[in-house]
């Protein structure tokens, strides 16, 4: 378990010669770095956010989650293992970060998207490549040449500190050298931990089709992650063939889905507010087709076509309410939304039974209130 | 200068989380006292909140820079001025631990935006502040109420001090730079150094009101040595309510 | 040379915070017109910030702008935006007359959060507002830059196809419950001119 790593580059030297050149290998751990090295102030700074982090309403914090992250992300670690601490956080966006000082964020987002343990191990192991590689400390001196240092802790997701979403805009990327080594490091990581590298790929490729649905704009505006780590085709590429000199391993799916699955409420819900609607539609559209997906997914595409409310979104969110309650096991909000739009189509026999429904399946809910005047209303 | 102004709207927006208002005059602060509130009650017990400090160095292109060795040296120098204060202040101190710390995020973090809300609409060495709250009427009269009881519970202190400074000083190269130009602008000198902005809080425990505030924007000062942190301090709790 | 280098700074403050406040202004107590339209009776008086960035929204406060907002919304149009335009990055949101009370909450839920706070509804009921049919709604708000958790709450009707609303937002330890009664009173005393 605690062995250094080493990449096999015979299959890839001609996309990496820098790889190819020495042998990778994983180094030991690391020291705290000296208080008045560059490095120093970073990881100082780091540890402060790390403490308001853990202090923040953001922080999910579930010790089962967090465990099961952490087993992970510690598996992939290896040798550093012990360096690295998992923070998962309430954010509806696609990203993980790994500051130098073992800090790593996990964001809801990410845990959302996933299909699997593997999927995940491919973000987090590329982003322990970053740090085993030091990739960090590179960037630090690029952006004392650039007056772009806040952007820079931005890397490390802090939007916090960096104030909006906005920010991401403007992201520092890494050098596509850099981009390189860590899908390397990183799926070398995976396959040492157990995973199957083919899963990799996927990950972008996912992330893509969600991107790709957005109207106009860049793609950097919706996930932090994308735009520091620009998917382009030859990464697509270079990670295919890594997959295939490292063949075997496992994706741990079930395990993964009933981890998760006292969230998946919570986060489809925070995904449909975001209020992008056609890469809510892409992205639930693909997550909507996983095994055993539950009668969650096909509420929350409903709702963004019932919110999105263009041409023809009416019926295609009535398809998906009537889908997910035929799956059963739906949230009681698939009855609230079928109301919704009987009402604005004056179906009043038809809003009556689904406020009702809606009202007997969610006697707490805050909008109780609300719904049951609607409810009143119609029976005048 | 432009540099320095932008490297000022960096240091607030990147890592402050404060909004500090445009009324910012670099006088001797205004120091604004609680109506009814004068002075310490004689060994009075005040808790010393973490102090946010961050130090910055700026390179020749402006980038602030955080200063580990800076920051460490700063906090170390502030605890120590500030309990050699102590006897001057006529006050016990006890400090918080990180741990402690954690437990009380929520009352730190309201506090944070209680001093933010002051700095913009109290605050000004230069007349009325330009933010001014008419029905606070010109008073320092802000107050946490009933919420810090658990800091209360946790350390059996009367007051709780907090504090807060981010300062930023020109590297070498900058200083260089600024001479540079100081000497094409005909002789008009430049500081040397960058922006120290801070404050300086004390909320009386038993009722949750800020009875003491002083806040600090000025070009100069130097919390990486002792002797100067000693300087920096003492503008911070410039008229400080000592005990009587 | 301070004085050089204060004005300078303020100067870049001012612009830095640009459409942040402009001068503030006594709201007295008693008898008080919101934009020509909505009438409200005062038990204290509030404040009143200019903030260019929220218009036509008048902003009101007790504490100061990062603590405590109360926000007022006289008579917007169908289609009209409740705030500003804003840069292109910054999401707008638009009132539309046949708006339903849980659609005009989800309104404020998108303004409120475009800035990657996080918003969850306590409660959503039917009240009077303003002398006709209307609703009210508690709200828990957790602002992302600094933060700070706050409890907030809302009043809305609409009238003759406009909006009205009040929309308040305080820190949920010691200032929401010390000024949301006085907001109640507010909403209470809230009369549409017709």
């Amino acid at each position: 378990m605690r062995r250094r790593v080493f990449l096999a580059a015979a299959c890839c030297a001609a996309a990496f010669p820098r790889l190819a050149r020495a042998q990778w290998q994983a180094p030991g751990r690391f020291a705290r770095p000296e208080a008045g090295s560059e490095e120093g102030g970073l990881w100082s700074m780091m540890d402060r956010e790390e403490a308001r982090l853990r202090r923040s309403p953001f922080a999910l914090r579930d010790p089962k989650l967090q465990a099961y992250v952490q087993d992970i992300a510690c598996r992939l670690a290896g040798e550093h293992c012990p360096d690295v601490r998992v923070h998962l956080v309430r954010t509806p966006f696609f990203n993980a970060s790994m500051a130098p000082n073992g800090m790593m964020q996990v964001w809801s987002g990410l845990m959302l998207r996933v299909d699997n343990e593997a999927q995940l191990a491919a973000v987090l192991g590329h982003e322990i490549g970053h740090y085993l590689a030091r990739h960090s400390i590179e960037r630090l001196r690029d952006a004392k040449s650039r007056s772009a240092f806040g952007q820079f802790l931005g890397m490390f997701g802090l939007v916090g500190a960096a104030g909006q979403i906005g920010v991401i805009a403007g992201m520092f990327a890494y050098s596509r050298d850099h981009e390189r080594e860590a899908d390397a490091i990183g799926a070398s990581l995976m396959r040492n931990a157990g995973y199957d590298v083919a899963e990799a790929s996927k990950v972008w490729e996912n992330l893509m089709l969600e991107t790709k649905a957005r109207p106009g704009e860049d793609a950097s505006r919706s996930s932090p992650l994308f735009a520091t780590h620009p998917p382009a085709e030859e990464r697509q590429q270079a990670l295919a063939q890594l997959a295939q000199a490292s063949p075997g391993g496992v994706a741990n799916e079930a395990p993964w889905r009933e981890g998760v699955r006292p969230y998946l409420h919570e986060w489809l819900n925070a995904e449909v507010k975001r209020g992008q609607h056609e890469e809510s539609v892409a992205l639930l559209s693909r997550v909507m087709t996983r095994p055993l997906a539950t009668a969650e997914y096909r509420w929350a595409r409903g709702e963004v076509y019932r919110l999105r409310a263009k041409d023809g979104d009416l019926d295609l969110a009535l398809e998906d309410y009537r889908g997910a309650a035929a799956l059963g096991g739906e949230p009681p909000e698939t009855h609230r939304g079928l109301g919704m739009i009987y009402r604005a189509r004056n179906q009043a026999a038809e809003a009556r039974a689904s406020f009702q429904r809606y009202l007997e399946a969610a006697p707490d809910a805050a909008d109780f209130g609300m719904i049951k005047s609607y409810l009143e209303d119609l029976r005048t | 200068m432009r540099l320095a102004a932008s490297v000022f709207a960096v240091i607030i927006l990147s890592f402050a989380g404060l909004a500090w208002s445009g009324s910012i005059c670099f006088g001797p602060g205004a120091i604004r006292l609680a109506p009814g509130f004068s002075s310490l009650r004689k060994g009075a017990t005040v808790v010393v909140m973490p102090t946010n400090i961050e130090l910055f160095s700026i390179s020749g292109g402006g980038v602030p820079e955080p200063k580990a060795d800076w920051t460490e040296a700063a906090s170390t120098h502030f605890k120590a001025a500030l309990l050699a204060k102590r006897q001057a202040l006529g006050v016990n101190m006890v400090e918080l631990t990180e741990k402690d710390a954690d437990e009380l995020a929520e009352v730190n973090v309201l506090h944070g935006a209680v001093a933010s809300a002051i700095g913009m609409h109290h605050y000004s060495e230069c007349g009325d502040a330009l933010f001014a709250l008419p029905t606070k009427g010109g008073k320092l009269d802000w107050s946490l109420g009933e919420t810090v009881q658990p800091i209360k519970k946790l350390t059996g202190a009367d007051y709780a001090l907090f504090s807060w400074v981010r300062d930023s000083y020109a590297s070498a190269e900058r200083q260089a730079a600024s001479i540079g130009i100081a000497i094409l602008s005909l002789g008009r000198a430049i500081p040397r150094g960058g922006v120290q902005l801070g404050y300086a809080s004390l909320v009386d425990l038993n009722t949750g009101q800020v009875v003491w505030f002083n806040r600090l924007a000025r070009p100069s000062g130097d919390l990486r040595e002792a002797g100067k942190a000693a300087e920096t301090l003492d503008a911070l709790l410039a008229e400080f309510p000592i005990a009587k | 040379m301070r004085t050089h280098m204060g004005t300078l700074v303020a100067a870049a403050l001012v612009v830095v915070l640009a459409g942040c406040a402009g001068p503030v202004t006594k709201v007295a107590t008693g008898e008080q017109t919101v934009g020509d339209r909505l009438d409200v009776s005062l038990e204290g008086p509030w404040n009143q910030v200019r903030v260019p960035a929220l218009a036509p929204a008048r902003v009101w406060t007790m504490e100061g702008l990062p603590l405590d907002r109360l926000l007022v919304y006289s008579g917007i149009k169908n289609e009209q935006l409740i705030h500003a335009e804003g840069p292109a990055s910054r999401k707008n949101f638009a009132f539309r007359s046949t708006m339903q009370p849980d659609e005009i909450v989800a309104m404020f839920e998108g303004m409120l959060t475009r800035d990657g706070s996080s918003f969850k509804l306590v409660k959503l009921e039917p009240a009077d507002f303003g002398g006709a049919k209307g609703f009210r709604f508690e709200f828990a708000l957790t602002r992302r830059g600094d933060n700070v958790q706050l409890s907030g709450l809302g009043f809305g009707t609409v009238s003759n196809g406009e909006l009205f609303a009040l929309l308040y937002q305080a820190p949920r330890l010691a200032f929401f419950p010390r000024h949301q009664p006085r907001v109640e009173q507010m909403a209470r005393s809230a009369r549409i001119k017709t």
